[in-house]
């Protein structure tokens, strides 16, 4: 039993205990609160207040490489030359041989002035001696105080090492990342730009930016008197720099198609031009080339028009390209073969009332479904098409890419695909699906049309970028969508003979032939939308597509030209493909053929 | 171990045995107990040790302290070096650059009277066969890296070629007309093709 007197030194002691708990209790909140609450506030104010240093590491941004490894784009430094105009119009003391301050008849030392140091400065940067001059002079007349302006911004290295030579206490220098490309514009449309913030502007750079940008890091140590690190103080947080970027492109090859190209374009008067090489077996770009490409060193020498890509951005009905689609639907889904027949005028009227032509008069004649290809017959390839059900023809040519993003996911890639879905085609429709027009593609994607024939049917994605490797050394391969199979191996190999009779047999045969080498593919004059509901006037765009060795192919050419003004027709495209092509297989060592192409029979 | 251990150790050691066995000799037996070692002296020696000890731990730790020191003025002296060597290594970089550039070399080769474009032809080396077509180069290149230099590079650009120093990339400056061959009139063949005497 507790009485009052056992009970009051108890309390007095749960008191006393608690009290020193409370205390204890506060100490613990405090101490978490300066430890953990704000320890980054507390760090930093002992930063600001301590004698510490803290530096900025900086991270090297990754470089862009070929797939040879050769450099397309790279870090260097470059730096701002900042002066103190009050230092510099007092002028520096003028010292002898020896390094001694020479003293004037007036006891006092002599000075140089800040005009003939102005001069001294000029003749490093480039400037002219009275506008360096200027500089300090206007300065110092809007603030007498001012202790800072510029000089010249981003000088070379070079420069930079001249002008702290010339010992100059009141010049500063500041370090600037930049960017340079040793190849200038080889495939500057596909790489992009920076601007000179560090920003990525455009194409790869701005895509891959991720693999690409680096992580500043800190250093930060205690500084004795003389300016040593004190040693042991030292804390940092390393910088991270860019992966690099290695790209599916052949620099050297990238490099032939870009001047072939613009030396074309501008004999045949093409608005632009592009060419797009792709490796069959991968579906990897090789080339990616077009006319008046940025030089990323100086894109503002550049029109604005220019800086970015056209060739990846440029949507269009393919034309002709595409009766290749509907021979490969028609052989799966209506039995026909290369063999197979039909009536065809130069102009023919539908039952359902559509009206289509062919693109030259010729006399009635039965041609075979090759025939229709070799002659690029609208009327033929409207009568095979029809054969089969819209709605399989529409699969047909989706499975194909219609209407798909590519795999190259550029930026402001065009909306692509069907005007219409097959159900709302109206009657000229029907028929037009059939020879690739009323609904558009990009270039990239009629490349792949001619990949997945030579690839026996299984379609590769398009691939600009082959992997990026981040400076820690994990290698990270873009995520690209699975091979398709669009086609039956059959049906690829059957297609590609009858491409094959199109450049044997076909009005363009001998203006592209290549030694010793099979090749098939097709050509394409495209009508372009006016954007008035209509089509321009005898004005094109022109492509001319095809692969090679064609017993075992291993390279799809594409070239194509806007609205060519020379000639108006796909045969402007010869020349450019049949250098572009002998080219490809020049630079891979591909060897020639060992059999001609098998001859099919254009008419019945 | 500590001073105080060592001392009471010794302290322990030279007191008689106190074996009960032979208790009964020591009492009947008297003699003269010689008088125990002198153990302070030890203490003295020991003492100097630990302080010349302390005294060796802290000039090591001045001296190690002095090269460290000594070591980051070097690490300074290294670093300034390095910078240097940065700095001319980024210069000459700057100098070289664009000159490995495709445009830059082609112009070069052009300059020279090289063409290119033309369809290959291989030579098997088991039978000597020729692969392709086998045909003379046309002499015309399918491309004109000089004259008409499309791909520019702000690097090369103003760059004397190597092969022709008064043209550049920019300039495009025709090349030679000597070094440019008449592919029409193929030298003679007289004698069979020219082979080296060997021996």
């Amino acid at each position: 039993m507790t009485t009052r007197a056992t009970r009051s030194p108890r309390r007095r002691t749960v008191i006393a205990l608690l009290v020193v708990l409370s205390v204890i209790a506060a100490f613990v909140v405090r101490l978490v609160d300066i430890q953990v609450v704000n320890a980054s506030d507390h760090i930093e104010q002992s930063r600001d207040l301590a004698s510490g240093t803290e530096i900025t590491l900086r991270g090297t941004r990754g470089d862009i490489v070929d797939t040879d490894g050769s450099v397309l784009a790279t870090s260097t430094l470059v730096y701002d030359v900042a002066i103190d105009p009050q230092l510099a119009a007092q002028g520096i003391k003028k010292r002898d041989g020896d390094g001694n301050v020479v003293i004037g008849a007036d006891g006092k030392p002599e000075m140089i002035a800040w005009p003939e140091l102005a001069a001294r400065i000029a003749a490093v940067t480039g400037q002219k001696a009275e506008e360096v001059t200027a500089i300090v002079v206007d300065t110092l007349a809007t603030d007498p105080d001012s202790q800072w302006a510029q000089v010249e911004r981003y000088v070379s290295t070079e420069t930079y090492r001249e002008l702290a030579a010339l010992d100059l206490p009141f010049l500063t220098f500041t370090a600037v990342p930049s960017r340079t490309y040793p190849d200038g514009a080889v495939a500057g449309n596909v790489i992009g730009f920076l601007n000179s913030d560090g920003d990525a502007l455009e194409g790869i750079e701005k895509l891959q930016n991720a693999c690409l940008a680096a992580h500043n890091g800190t250093l930060t140590y205690q500084r004795g008197r003389d300016g040593v690190k004190i040693p042991g103080t030292e804390v940092e947080k390393a910088a991270v720099d860019g992966g690099t970027l290695e790209l599916t492109l052949d620099s050297d090859l990238q490099w032939y198609m870009q001047q072939l190209i613009s030396e074309e374009s501008a004999r045949y008067k093409a608005e632009w031009g592009g060419i797009i090489v792709m490796e069959v077996a991968t579906g990897k770009i090789r080339a990616f080339a077009e006319t008046s490409s940025v030089d990323p060193n100086d894109p503002a020498a550049s029109k604005a028009e220019d800086r970015g890509s056209r060739l990846a951005r440029f949507s269009y009905e393919p034309g002709s390209t595409y009766k290749p689609v509907t021979a490969a639907t028609v052989i799966e889904k209506a039995g026909l073969t290369h063999l197979s027949s039909v009536v065809v005028p130069s102009k023919m009227t539908f039952d359902n009332g559509a009206v289509i032509n062919d693109s030259e008069s010729h006399a009635t004649e039965t041609m075979t479904l090759t025939g229709g290809l070799v002659r690029s017959s609208n009327v033929a390839m409207s009568q095979f098409g029809a054969l089969v059900d819209p709605q399989t023809r529409y699969e047909y040519l989706t499975r194909f890419g219609v209407g798909e993003k590519t795999a190259l996911n550029w930026s402001a890639e065009p909306d692509t695909g069907f005007r219409l879905l097959p159900e709302d085609w109206d009657n000229q429709t029907y028929y037009t699906t059939t020879f690739g027009q009323a609904f558009t593609v990009t270039a990239t994607q009629v490349a792949s049309v001619y990949q997945t024939i030579a690839n026996g049917g299984v379609r590769m994605p398009a691939q600009l970028v082959e992997s990026c490797t981040h400076a820690d050394g994990t290698v990270v391969t873009p995520d690209l969508p699975e091979p398709v199979r669009v086609i039956e191996e059959s049906t690829a190999d059957e297609v590609g003979l009858m491409l094959e009779n199109v450049f044997a047999q076909g009005t363009l045969a001998d203006d592209i032939k290549i030694d010793g080498y099979r090749m098939a593919g097709k050509t394409g004059t495209a009508q372009i939308y006016n954007g008035k509901g209509g089509y321009k006037k005898n004005l094109y765009f022109t492509s001319l597509v095809g692969y090679a060795p064609a017993e075992d192919p291993q390279y799809v050419v594409l070239t194509v030209f806007d609205e060519p003004k020379k000639e108006r027709m796909s045969s402007a495209n010869r020349s450019v493909f049949k250098k572009a092509m002998t080219q490809v297989l020049k630079h891979y060592r591909i060897m020639p053929s060992e059999s001609d192409t098998p001859l099919l029979p254009l008419t019945d | 171990m500590s001073v105080n251990a060592w001392d009471s150790d010794l302290l322990v050691a030279p007191f008689p045995t106190t074996d009960p066995a032979r208790r009964d000799d020591v009492d009947r037996r008297l003699h003269a107990v010689t008088a125990p070692s002198h153990a302070r002296r030890p203490r003295l020696l020991y003492g100097v040790i630990a302080v010349a000890g302390a005294v060796a731990i802290a000039g090591a730790q001045m001296g190690l302290s002095i090269l460290m020191t000594q070591g980051s003025y070097e690490l300074k002296e290294l670093t300034t070096q390095q910078r240097t060597v940065d700095w001319q290594k980024q210069i000459l970089e700057d100098d070289v650059a664009g000159l490995s550039s495709p445009q830059y070399l082609a112009a070069n080769a052009a300059a020279r009277g090289m063409v290119t474009g033309q369809p290959p032809s291989y030579l098997r080396l088991s039978d000597g066969q020729i692969i392709g077509a086998g045909k003379a180069a046309t002499g015309t290149s399918s491309i004109d890296a000089l004259k008409k230099a499309a791909v520019p590079n702000a690097l090369a650009g103003g760059v004397p070629l190597a092969t022709d120093p008064d043209s550049s990339l920019a300039s495009g400056v025709t090349a030679d007309a000597e070094l440019v061959i008449d592919p029409a009139v193929p030298p003679a063949v007289a004698d069979g093709l020219p082979t080296p005497n060997t021996h």
